[in-house]
């Protein structure tokens, strides 16, 4: 190993990168187009959910459970109706998602120490709508709740009201969905610089035949293929610190963590990356061969990493196909270090097996790099 | 001509699956010498050359490249020999300089590379288009800097293969000028083509077809062992048609307003007919009739 070989080959790679104005595009633009696509796109915090409300009391009460559900513009009541079948309709034709019916003589029923049922009706046919409607029900029925009953501690009147449940979300209180995405836009983008653009690097060469050249000069392939992961290994922790800026001042996401831990996550992560590109590109002939290679990596990569749906919900046998996915240790341990604030104590396992798989890729990176052409 | 070997190749062989790329191929090329390898698209040449540079391994056979087996120490041979491939290998993005800097970076460290770029820029004349990108330069030039990185190190032995496909006359002169230049400092350059017209700026030359030397030596050796068997005569203005009325005609074609025709050394010689000096292609037709010939039986 010589490493004035080594760094000839980085720095003739960061020169292509460099006058490359498609490449040096797809490097610093499509991780910030990434990051905003899926930070506005993708939100799964809904605003102003179209409300349809029964009011049958219509007292004090009920006027201040309307006033709760309009405060946090969580709901926006569109319809006052004067029965169910008309609340229904409404559901029917999605001009409300959510009906409300607040059943009469409310105030008498509280004044009596009696509980009070409301029944909500939600549009159940998208889970996570349904889910996140009937939490914010909840909550508005909890503040009141705890209004309701400071009223009564005060009034010295003896009887508790009924025990109510007033879910509390940890670690990401305003459910903000971008501080959950932007770990996983981190691992995605690190896997598509690295494991495409590195393939590709590599198949470029194939292709034009400089591999060739290269196979008759002393350059081993241990310094071929370490000269040629610098520069992406550099990009890659570019664009990484350039997604965590922009998620912090556009989406206000949290670093709780060690950001050492974080850059030591990304840097095995990227490794792993680096080598599977490596793999895939030595076992292609040309570029859009790579291409599909990468997508065979890739796509199972999103789709059981746990970034868009949770790996609880899975059916067993692909729950332990998610063990040969390192985009979801990545994960595991980067929300982990970014949004619950833990340490690599808590954080042991996926740090481990991530080791143990950028390990292996590079191993199989360099045999399958053969030196000879056959 | 010193003769120091600086190649031999030893019955090497190289099977593709059940296709016998090159089979059992031998000869020696020495130090300062120009050997040219010469042969039909397809016919191996390439592969030969692979295999004496130690990029592919041979099925069968070895060889000796400056002393060392490209079986047993390729990474040796490597660091000796120099190899441009058929198209001319340069990073388009990275200048005529940097392309070069980037080659002799893989043989050479510290200032060695500078200068040795130094000289090969002064010594391919690329001082001009030093600060180019390689990407815009004509396929002459192109060639010129693929050569001329094969070559930065100066190495002891260069394989160029088909440093001239492609080329207009003119740049294929500069080529074969600059190989000259290269082998007057001692290096020996293995240079494959299928123009005939080149092999005759070879000191020496290999005939391959169909994955064997059918015929090795100097052109004019060559020439001179064609001489032996056949006659060559040019008719003016006779129709190629006369290979089918004359007694012993071997070929015939259509050159300019004359016939050439080649008989065998018996047979009659036609009215009007000027016998000639039999050129490269005439040599290697011949051969490779006479290797076909062979096959049929």
């Amino acid at each position: 190993m010589r490493w004035s070989r080594v760094q000839a080959v980085a720095r003739k790679e960061m020169l292509e990168l460099r006058r490359d104005p498609v490449l040096l595009r797809v490097i610093l633009v499509l991780p910030v187009a990434m990051l905003l696509l899926f930070g506005y796109a993708v939100n799964f915090n809904l605003k102003r959910i179209p409300t349809a409300i029964w009011d049958r009391a219509n007292d004090r009460i009920s006027q201040a459970l309307i006033h709760e559900l309009e405060k946090d513009d969580k709901f926006d009541i569109v319809y006052m109706v004067g029965n169910e079948a008309e609340l229904k309709q409404l559901i029917d034709r999605q001009q409300a998602r959510v009906g409300l019916v607040l059943p009469a003589g409310m105030l008498e029923h509280i004044r009596a120490g009696k509980g009070v049922k409301l029944t909500a009706l939600v549009d159940g046919s998208d889970p996570t709508f349904a889910f996140q409607a009937q939490v914010g029900l909840q909550k508005a029925v909890g503040r009141l709740n705890a209004r309701l009953i400071a009223a009564r501690m005060l009034a010295g009147e003896a009887q508790p009201p009924p025990l109510t449940l007033a879910p509390k979300l940890l670690y990401n209180p305003e459910g903000n969905t971008a501080a959950f995405m932007v770990p996983g836009i981190v691992g995605i983008i690190i896997t598509q610089i690295a494991v495409i653009l590195t393939g590709l690097a590599i198949v470029r060469e194939k292709e034009t035949r400089m591999l060739e050249s290269l196979i008759a000069t002393p350059v081993r392939p241990g310094e071929l293929v370490i000269g040629k992961v610098i520069p992406y290994l550099i990009i890659a922790f570019v664009d990484t610190l350039l997604v965590l800026w922009v998620g912090h001042v556009v989406f206000a996401v949290p670093m709780r963590g060690s950001r050492w831990l974080l850059l030591a996550l990304v840097f095995l992560f990227v490794l792993g990356s680096l080598a599977i590109g490596i793999v895939i590109s030595a076992r292609s002939r040309t570029q859009i061969q790579a291409i599909f290679g990468t997508l065979v990596y890739y796509l199972p990569s999103i789709f059981l990493s746990g970034l868009f749906f949770p790996i609880e919900g899975m059916p067993r046998a692909l729950q332990l196909a998610t063990y040969l996915i390192p985009l979801r240790y990545f994960l595991e341990a980067a929300r982990g270090i970014m949004l619950r604030g833990v340490g690599l104590e808590t954080l042991l396992k996926p740090f481990v097996l991530l080791a143990i798989f950028t390990a292996l890729a590079l191993l199989l990176a360099i045999l399958s790099f053969r030196k000879r052409l056959l | 001509m010193k003769a120091v070997e600086k190649v031999r190749a030893e019955r090497l062989e190289r099977r593709f699956g059940h296709v016998l790329a090159v089979a059992g191929v031998s000869f020696e090329v020495y130090g300062g010498e120009v050997f040219g390898l010469l042969g039909p698209n397809g016919a191996g040449k390439t592969t030969l050359v692979r295999m004496l540079s130690g990029v592919l391994s041979p099925s069968q056979g070895d060889a000796i490249v400056d002393g060392i087996s490209v079986t047993r120490r390729p990474e040796l041979v490597k660091e000796r020999i120099g190899y441009a491939t058929q198209e001319a290998s340069v990073y388009p993005f990275l200048t005529v300089r940097e392309n070069l800097e980037f080659r002799a970076a893989m043989y050479l460290y510290g200032t060695a590379v500078e200068r040795a770029v130094a000289a090969a820029l002064a010594r391919f004349g690329l001082e001009e288009v030093a600060g180019r990108r390689a990407g815009v330069l004509s396929g002459g030039w192109r060639q010129r800097l693929s050569i001329a990185q094969a070559v930065v190190h100066q190495p002891q032995v260069a394989f160029l293969d088909e440093p001239t496909t492609g080329l207009d006359p003119l740049a294929r002169r500069t080529v074969w000028d600059l190989v000259y230049a290269e082998a007057e400092r001692g290096m020996s350059a293995v240079v494959t083509t299928h123009y005939m017209d080149e092999a005759e700026r070879c000191h020496r030359v290999g005939l391959v077809y169909r994955g064997r030397l059918i015929a090795l030596g100097t052109p004019q050796e060559l020439k001179a062992a064609v001489r032996k068997k056949y006659r060559f005569y040019s008719i003016p203005a006779a129709e190629p048609a006369t290979r089918d009325g004359h007694e012993g005609v071997v070929d015939a074609w259509q050159r300019g307003g004359a016939t050439r025709i080649v008989l065998k050394p018996d047979a009659p010689v036609p009215a009007g007919a000027i016998e000639e000096e039999p050129s490269m292609e005439d040599v290697f037709i011949l051969k490779i009739r006479e290797e076909n010939a062979h096959a049929l039986v």
